[in-house]
């Protein structure tokens, strides 16, 4: 993988490449195949470098990449966190958020969750500059939407 | 009444030249009425018809996915074991929807959505997304979900084409060159000429494995090799891949090898390795090992005739025998298998760790501490490389 030099140095860019890969199982078959080898990227070195910083999440968390093509068959990514509603899906233990978010609860989750949680989207390239109270305002905001309770104790 | 709608189908590609798929690409059985791509007869959608002239509409219908089949050589590949074929979706749309457009596609079934870059886009402000989807995936509903999902006024056009194994891996071959790791070594693609006769020169077919010599893990991996082996090592390679760490001890000295893999299609890759570098199977072996840690696909190892002969490993007897054993993997299968790894070597053995990032290091380091001394750490371009030598009294 390149590493990131200054801006101004800038490369032109062949292509933006999105995918969803669960985390730590980059392989070179589809999706990851088809989608980088059509721009000739090595493969194998974005598996490996992909798999590696992954290893931190379970497995099979499924990770946003946002890959950027260079003309010259380099490449850099990006890889984001899943979803807050993921996120709280999952320590929710719930399929789907609730069908009448506001009026039925689906379940409850406590501020240690929503702070686990915080914690984790902190490390994300676009919530950097947020301070932890403020994404965990955010994570609240998207409970109530999706009609999960938040307590102080369970 | 079918021909009815078939007849209404036809007029209605006229007026609005969608591409409407035809019946080779898998569909909904039935062009259902509903489907809301045939009607929206609203402002947007006749608008945008009008601005662009025909001719537009023409040069784009005829536009074939022409750079895949360049690509495409059929030729005589082996068939990989999740070598499924992929249906390939191109849409056009505006500019500034693109980035929305290729979130709610990922959102709704799309595996990935790609954007080209164009410098010089005489498509006036529009753009090409390209969509990879599972070879099963109804792509017109999802599609349509994903621009309704955020109220995309108009209806992008698309269309849909099926991609084989042999466009990609192709083009991935063609990047690989010969690789000087350290003075006299040289790691070389079987389908290219060793720039120096007289090195010693590893040749390799990567195929699907991990291992081809360019990236830093292995780098790293061989050079500690280089610095280490004197000669008539017995070597563990865990988690061999393509197999180049293995072939690389035993030119460089090492009495012989063994590689192990969970991954069916790297024990065939290193197994082929092996014999290209004119080794014979008592100098290396390769086996398949079950997964130790999570899934064990044990009943479907020994269901699969191929697999049964990939098996072979005695792991009670290589208990305590190796000299040299290096692992070349991952952070969490390194701390999982920690005990499993250590347990081949005897007391004094090398022991080199690689595939994790320096920030892993340490991690590795506190798990690792127990069983090895003399730890060092060498690294490169973010990478790193454990090395320790295994305590003399283990209760293992």
């Amino acid at each position: 993988m390149a590493t990131l030099k200054d801006v101004a140095a800038r490369r032109p860019i062949a292509a933006t490449i999105r995918l969803i890969v669960p985390a730590g199982g980059a392989r070179p078959a589809p999706p990851v195949g088809p989608a980088l080898g059509q721009y000739r990227l090595n493969l194998m070195a974005f598996c490996k470098d992909f798999n590696a910083r992954t290893q931190k999440y379970s497995p099979d968390t499924p990770m946003a990449v946002t890959i950027t093509a260079y003309k010259d068959n380099t490449f850099e990514f990006i890889v984001k966190s899943p979803s807050v509603s993921w996120f709280l899906k999952k320590a929710a233990g719930l399929e789907l958020g609730s069908e009448r978010p506001g009026h039925v609860v689906a379940s409850s989750l406590t501020l240690r969750h929503v702070y686990e949680i915080a914690k984790i989207k902190q490390t994300d390239v676009s919530c950097k500059h947020l301070s932890i109270e403020a994404i965990c305002k955010s994570i609240i905001g998207t409970a109530r939407s999706m009609g999960i309770e938040i307590v102080k104790d369970l | 009444m079918f021909t009815g709608l078939g007849h209404h189908l036809r007029f209605l590609r006229r007026i609005f030249a969608l591409e409407i798929p035809s019946r080779s690409v898998p569909l909904p059985p039935f062009p259902v009425p509903s489907n809301p791509f045939s009607v929206t007869l609203t402002e947007a959608a006749v608008g945008s018809l009008l601005r662009p002239p025909s001719f537009y509409l023409h040069r784009m219908r005829r536009r074939i996915p022409t750079e895949r089949i360049q690509f495409c050589t059929l030729t005589a590949q082996p068939e990989h074991s999740d070598a499924s074929p992929y249906l390939s979706v191109r849409i056009r749309c505006l500019k500034r929807d693109a980035d929305m457009l290729s979130d709610a596609l990922l959102c709704f079934g799309a595996n990935s959505a790609s954007m080209d870059e164009l410098s010089d886009s005489h498509d006036l402000d529009e753009i090409w997304i390209t969509c990879i989807f599972a070879d099963h995936q109804d792509v017109h509903t999802c599609i349509s979900q994903a621009v309704g999902s955020f109220g995309l006024n108009y209806v992008p056009k698309y269309e849909i084409s099926a991609g084989k194994i042999c466009d990609w891996t192709t083009n991935v071959q063609e990047s690989f060159h010969p690789i000087e790791v350290v003075t006299g070594l040289w790691i070389v693609p079987k389908w290219r000429e060793p720039p120096d006769l007289q090195a010693t020169n590893i040749i390799l077919d990567p195929g699907m494995a991990f291992g081809t010599g360019e990236h830093p893990t292995t780098k790293l991996c061989l050079m500690l090799l280089h610095r280490l082996l004197h000669g008539g090592e017995l070597l563990l390679d865990y988690g061999t891949g393509s197999g180049i760490l293995g072939i690389a001890a035993v030119k460089m000295g090492a009495s012989s090898s063994v590689g192990i893999d969970i991954e069916p299609q790297a024990v065939i890759s290193a197994r082929e390795n092996v014999a290209l570098n004119g080794i014979s199977s008592s100098k290396m072996s390769v086996y398949l090992v079950p997964n130790a840690t999570g899934t064990s696909n044990a009943d479907e190892e020994t269901e699969n005739p191929e697999k049964r002969t990939l098996l072979g490993f005695q792991p009670d007897c290589s208990k305590g025998k190796f000299d040299f054993i290096i692992a070349n993997i991952l952070l969490n299968p390194l701390i999982e298998l920690a005990v499993d790894i250590v347990s081949y070597g005897r007391p004094g053995s090398n022991i080199g760790l690689s595939g994790i990032l320096s920030e892993q290091v340490q991690q590795i380091k506190e798990i690792y501490s127990q069983y090895l001394e003399n730890i060092s750490v060498s690294d490169m371009e973010g990478w790193a490389c454990i090395h320790g030598t295994k305590k003399e009294k283990l209760d293992m």
